[in-house]
């Protein structure tokens, strides 16, 4: 590594005495090096002032722009398949009503994927969530195999129903007056899901933000086992 | 009333805050004493504003009060009361609220060291900063970290408590509020810093006085490392702990920078030299303790430590983009204006020691942010998401330290602007001996691997200067030799010699294997044997354990545990740790016997020179106490480098304790030190 060379070698001329230059340096007080050289020497006129703290400064202010610039477009970290006491085993008994007071029951959908997915108005990754969904739920709509049943985690009927108007919502999505439904699942917070095979085993349980892309090949895995 | 008190408490503080910035900002702008002075009045206001705020929260905690949202997902009434008052900082939200806490203790602090100074404008414009800082914070708590939310609906009857991590040793206390007191303090230094850019005035005995804020803030900063440290070994249960998580390196980020501020303020001290780096130093130490929590806030980073609330993320991170942008613009602005008129006579000197230590610093630094970012930067380029683990940081820190620890060795031994081969040799001579003597022993020991004899023979030499200054200046002045900056500097470097010394061995000579063990059945490792007893279930008031006990080399009877909460989906590992001088046994209870008097699958990790690394960051903080004493103050005539009679007869000038002049008065501070 070099030593910042024009530093050091401006004062090297003050100080090239040698062994001789350490009776000199006496009494000087706080002295600068360059300021009292030897009497003889000329000395030279200065060199225009340099800007090394400028371009420093730029440099570190371009390189920090284009951190804030990526930092600030990243995505959240993608849902992490969690472990659960529930996996591999029949999913909890889920009957509850929805917003419009129908009874819905995760038996009832028996016979496809269902993801149980907990959700709250006020939670942002869930917001973020959303679109995924909604892609997941298009992709699997036609054949049928695959949908969602989402569960409200703590939160006013009416702050779901105008998330469910401005957003749309097409799949079901029930209350949990109590929190039975979230504490039977071992929920802590939303977003979290639960990917049920068509025969009711919980196959994963997400905590995160889910997305399509990660269930479209977790369903199609399962198929391909022979679920 | 908790709720109200509480918002009401935060709203104080913001309002306080941005009063105070509007004060200050008119009374500097038109040059109104009286408006400075009445500007430092508001810290008392924000002072009252968090103390109220956080009191009304441990309130809400510890009578249970459900109906606040922060209670009714964190608190509980099974847990523990010092876990229960722990949860204040156990979330994102009680965490914000210690932060403002500590931040508002340092403006208090500020405020009453320099009340004799309040209508000075550079007093005025770092107590402008530090307003300015807090209203950020204040404003997080209004808007997306609002602890004081209520809950909707039905109030519940009781909580999840915290996670279970959280209330699992009592070390959850003491952990964050230091890495806070530390990680927050460096505030001021800051504050100081973007007030002398502002003012021009950089060659004063202001640098003086905030060095004792700044040495303050590094050692609880230490602490709190060093606590995070163990708390991962003791807590989380994979038996290392160091793993260059995110949020480590969130903390480790500040520490070398101001490190690195540390030593290269006594070139400015002494020389007037190096102004703008040190100017530059504080403000990054300050704008990476802003980033760190961005990355430990936002959801970009997978970590140990993250908090997934991504409201926050957009408002840390465009406060970390104005810091940036006025850091980069006052340094640009005033930089060249204020560098200092000097130059370094020459490299082999302390002063071209400190240029060194300066520059190996920001690159270790800049590698370790280069580790912590470069997933999201490569996932912003080619959209695939990589990880970057501990090979990287190992290999590339690794020469950094060995060169830091060679640099330890030789910074105290050379003298001020030039050195002597001769000088060199003999003040170097014995800790040369040192390394030598350790080397050798270690291979007899049965050491090899270059790179660990090479971090064994550089950490003697290290702490064979260390000692000899320590041993010279013990012999001059007895025990009170060893107080002040110098001296107790030098026993930091024991401390960091130990932990680094430490750290080779454990990673290089540790062993790591699973066994399953019926009742009775033994295992061996690495010199010992561990023998599985059985295993019980214990209830406690939080959770219930599965614990096993195993014997260790045939007498002490361990414990670890499997830990189930109410609340939580997995079990939840307890390690035991037996601790000795020479090695740690480290167990874990992998997997449990799935019928009573059946199998269970005991984890062992066997790591040498563990202990010492607590050992290590004790005698850092230690020395950090004593350098944070004053010591012996120069004779008030003795310019700052003149040559001793010493020197001159050809003896060598030993670094004294106390070369610089402290200030007259510790309390009014003086009012300008010619410094250069």
């Amino acid at each position: 590594m070099c030593w910042s060379r024009p530093r050091w070698r401006a004062g090297w001329r003050g100080s090239r005495g040698g062994e001789g230059e350490r009776g000199a340096r006496s009494g000087a007080g706080p002295s600068n090096s360059g300021a009292t050289g030897p009497p003889e020497a000329v000395r030279p006129v200065r060199a225009p002032r340099r800007r090394t703290a400028l371009w420093a400064a730029v440099v570190v202010g371009a390189l920090a722009v284009g951190l804030v610039a990526v930092l600030a477009t990243r995505p959240n970290f993608e849902a992490v398949q969690a472990r659960s006491p529930l996996l591999g085993k029949p999913a909890p008994e889920l009957v509850a009503a929805d917003l419009d007071g129908r009874t819905v029951s995760l038996s009832g959908l028996r016979g496809r994927f269902v993801l149980v997915n907990f959700f709250a108005s006020w939670c942002v990754p869930c917001q973020h969530e959303h679109p995924q969904l909604v892609a997941f739920t298009q992709h699997h709509q036609a054949a049928g195999e695959a949908s969602v049943l989402g569960v409200v985690f703590e939160d006013d009927a009416s702050a779901v129903r105008r998330f469910v108007e401005e957003r749309g919502v097409d799949w079901p999505m029930v209350l949990d007056p109590g929190g039975k439904i979230a504490l039977d699942f071992g929920v802590r917070g939303p977003p979290e899901s639960f990917l049920v095979d068509p025969n009711g085993i919980v196959l994963v349980k997400f905590i995160g933000e889910v997305k399509a892309t990660q269930l479209d090949s977790l369903v199609r895995q399962a198929e391909q086992a022979g679920a | 009333m908790d709720a109200a008190i509480g918002r009401a408490g935060v709203l104080l503080g913001f309002l306080a805050a941005v009063t105070g910035i509007v004060t200050l900002a008119w009374g500097l702008a038109r040059r109104r004493p009286s408006l400075l002075r009445s500007g430092q009045l508001y810290t008392w206001l924000l002072l009252s504003g968090a103390v109220g705020a956080l009191l009304a929260m441990e309130h809400a905690l510890l009578t249970h009060n459900f109906s606040l949202k922060y209670v009714a997902d964190h608190g509980s009434r099974e847990t523990p009361l010092l876990f229960t008052v722990t949860t204040l900082w156990s979330a994102l939200e009680g965490s914000i609220l210690l932060w403002v806490l500590v931040l508002a203790g340092y403006i208090a602090a500020v405020a009453v060291r320099f009340r004799s100074r309040v209508t000075d404008p550079l007093v005025g414009w770092a107590t402008l900063t530090s307003y300015a800082v807090a209203a950020f914070f204040f404003g997080l708590m209004l808007g997306p970290a609002n602890p004081f939310r209520s809950v909707h609906g039905v109030v519940p009857l009781d909580g999840p408590g915290p996670n279970p991590l959280l209330q699992n040793h009592p070390l959850v206390a003491f952990h964050p509020p230091l890495l806070y007191a530390g990680y927050v303090g460096f505030t001021v230094p800051f504050a100081f810093a973007v007030a002398a850019l502002v003012t021009g005035r950089v060659g004063e005995g202001w640098l003086v006085e905030t060095r004792r804020w700044t040495l303050l803030a590094w050692g609880l900063l230490t602490v709190g490392v060093v606590l995070g440290a163990w708390w991962s070994y003791e807590v989380l249960g994979w038996g290392g702990y160091w793993a260059w998580d995110p949020v480590e390196n969130a903390s480790f980020l500040p520490w070398l920078c101001a490190t690195a501020y540390l030593h290269s303020v006594m070139v400015q001290e002494r020389r007037g030299m190096l102004r703008v780096w040190n100017l530059s130093l504080l403000l990054a130490t300050f704008s990476l303790t802003i980033l760190g929590t961005f990355l430990t806030r936002s959801g970009v980073l997978d970590s140990v430590h993250a908090f997934t609330e991504s409201a926050l993320g957009p408002a840390i991170l465009a406060f970390f983009a104005l810091v940036v942008v006025v850091v980069v613009a006052l340094i640009g602005w005033r930089g060249d204006q204020l560098r200092s008129p000097g130059s370094i006579d020459s490299p082999i000197s302390r002063e071209g020691a400190f240029l060194g230590n300066n520059l190996l610093f920001a690159l270790f630094a800049f590698v370790v942010l280069l580790g912590t970012v470069f997933p999201l930067l490569a996932e912003a380029v080619n959209g695939q998401r990589i990880s970057v683990g501990r090979p990287y940081f190992d290999t590339m820190t690794e020469p950094i330290v060995l060169a830091l620890l060679f640099l330890m060795a030789v910074a105290p031994a050379l003298p001020w602007r030039k050195a002597s081969t001769e000088l060199l040799r003999h003040r170097l001579q014995w800790p040369a001996w040192a390394a030598v003597a350790t080397i050798v022993v270690s291979v007899a020991l049965g050491v090899r691997g270059v790179e660990t004899l090479t971090a064994f023979g550089l950490g003697a030499f290290a702490a064979g200067a260390a000692v000899r200054q320590l041993a010279l200046a013990a012999r001059r002045s007895g025990w009170a030799g060893l107080v002040g900056r110098a001296n107790g500097g030098m026993v930091v470097h024991i401390g960091v010699v130990v932990i680094a010394v430490a750290f080779a061995a454990s990673q290089s000579f540790g062993h790591r294997a699973e066994y399953r063990l019926a009742p009775g059945q033994s295992a061996r490792l690495a010199g010992h044997r561990v023998t599985y007893l059985g295993a019980r279930q214990v209830r406690h008031p939080n959770r219930l354990a599965l614990e096993a006990s195993v014997r260790v080399d045939g007498a002490r009877v361990m414990r670890p545990a499997l830990s189930e909460f109410p609340f939580a989906t997995q079990a939840v590992g307890t390690p035991s740790v037996r601790v000795g001088p020479a090695d740690d046994v480290y167990l874990t209870l992998v997997e449990g016997p799935s019928q009573p008097g059946g199998d269970a699958v005991i984890g062992v990790v066997v790591q040498p020179l563990v202990s010492w690394l607590w050992v290590g960051g004790g005698l850092m903080a230690v020395g950090t106490l004593l350098a944070a004493a004053p010591g012996r103050r120069r004779r008030p005539t003795q310019p700052a480098s003149e040559v001793s009679a010493d020197e001159v007869a050809g003896a060598g000038p030993e670094p004294e304790g106390e070369r610089v002049l402290e200030p007259a008065s510790l309390a009014g501070g003086v009012a300008g030190i010619p410094g250069g």
